[in-house]
């Protein structure tokens, strides 16, 4: 049985596993950083698994922990950022199939979400990824206009940071 | 300008390079928690052992002076509502522990975990005024029966002013009382506070977002 879960848990997190990197990404600017959240949200996620009643998809449970984890369970995350680390991690990004412009559009955007606190950075990271404002508020445990509102207000500091 | 071309390139965005296999994954899921939680906890434990240890290594000549004034009773009686008191804060720790849950909303787990807080918090509040509570009464008592405490005090009778003793007396007592006070106070501020400063921030920010409506 437990063996069964745990085929099960790391199937599904394998597949899933871009979602924790994202998140990552947001939440530290090095890759010493990245690699512990990482291992603490993987930790978490299979502490919680058995919790897990399938009610939801795998997917929008690893948001859910992960984003948890990073904001609120996680100590080291407030580092200072250094141009350094994100030319560093730009680089680890790189793809062929990816075009220039796209990835300086890319390394422009975690650069400025960088620069948001944690909660706006959930918020934007939950737009990004295409979320519904339902999805969002229950995620952060408030109600779906204040999750409009707040949005809003992310997405313009997100927008100065971009184009000052 | 609109950020829905940016949400284009993160969507294409490429997967990270290093792709963890199963087996990969498997060994992160077997490495051990950092989480603040659980920091919480180890450093509230740890403190619990502190004070603990600290009676049970408080020599016993040290009781015989407080013979002679009569205390013993109220020490006993003291010593058995502290431990209770300790007790019911071990309960408490363990059951704010037991409580947190990560698939909780961001906003509830938080409010959890800033219940622990508030927890260590009261418990570190208590031991800071046990402590100042304790010694007013006892100094109270002993500078009440000056001739037995001078006895105490100065068993070779070597000949000095009665006053002078008990102003030396008094002033140790009350340093002594300030320093215990101040290093708990630190300890206070680089564990708990350090641990937490950041997740007030987050808190709070959730909780403006609340009361927006």
């Amino acid at each position: 049985m437990q063996k069964e879960l745990e085929n099960k848990f790391l199937a599904d997190f394998e597949q899933n596993q871009n979602i924790v990197h994202k998140i990552c990404r947001i939440y530290t600017t090095n890759q010493d950083a990245h690699n512990d959240l990482f291992q603490e949200v993987a930790v978490q996620l299979w502490k919680n698994y058995s919790k897990f009643r399938g009610d939801s998809k795998f997917s929008t449970w690893m948001y859910r922990v992960a984003l948890n984890t990073a904001i609120s369970l996680y100590r080291k995350a407030t580092r200072s950022i250094k141009t350094q680390d994100i030319d560093d991690f730009s680089y680890r990004i790189k793809s062929s199939e990816y075009d220039d412009t796209e990835e300086l559009q890319l390394k422009a955007l975690y650069k400025a979400i960088h620069q948001l606190n944690d909660i706006d950075k959930a918020l934007i990271f939950l737009y990004l990824e295409d979320k519904p404002y339902k999805e969002i508020a229950i995620t952060l445990g408030i109600s779906a206009v204040n999750a409009r509102v707040k949005m809003s207000r992310a997405k313009d500091k997100l927008k100065r940071i971009l184009n000052p | 300008m609109d950020l829905e071309k940016f949400k284009k390139t993160w969507i294409n965005q490429p997967e990270n390079s290093e792709k963890l296999s199963k087996v990969d994954i498997y060994r992160l899921t077997q490495s051990k928690s950092s989480s603040i939680v659980k920091w919480i906890l180890i450093i509230g434990i740890l403190e619990l052992i502190f004070w603990t240890s600290i009676n049970f290594i408080t020599p016993k000549s040290f009781m015989e002076i407080y013979k002679d004034f009569n205390m013993i009773g109220f020490l006993n009686a003291y010593t058995i509502l502290h431990y209770l008191i300790i007790i019911a804060f071990l309960i408490l720790f363990y059951k704010n522990y037991s409580s947190i849950s990560i698939i909780d909303s961001t906003k509830v787990l938080m409010k959890k975990i800033l219940k622990v807080r508030k927890t260590v918090k009261y418990y570190v509040y208590y031991n800071l005024a046990g402590l100042v509570i304790t010694n007013i009464i006892i100094t109270s008592v002993f500078l009440s029966k000056p001739d037995t405490l001078m006895k105490a005090l100065n068993p070779n009778g070597v000949s000095v002013e009665i006053t002078t003793v008990l102003s030396v007396f008094l002033i140790a007592t009350i340093v002594l009382v300030l320093i215990i006070f101040l290093i708990l106070w630190l300890f206070y501020k680089f564990t708990y506070g350090k641990l937490l400063k950041k997740l007030n921030i987050n808190y709070l920010e959730l909780d403006k977002l609340e009361k927006l409506n």
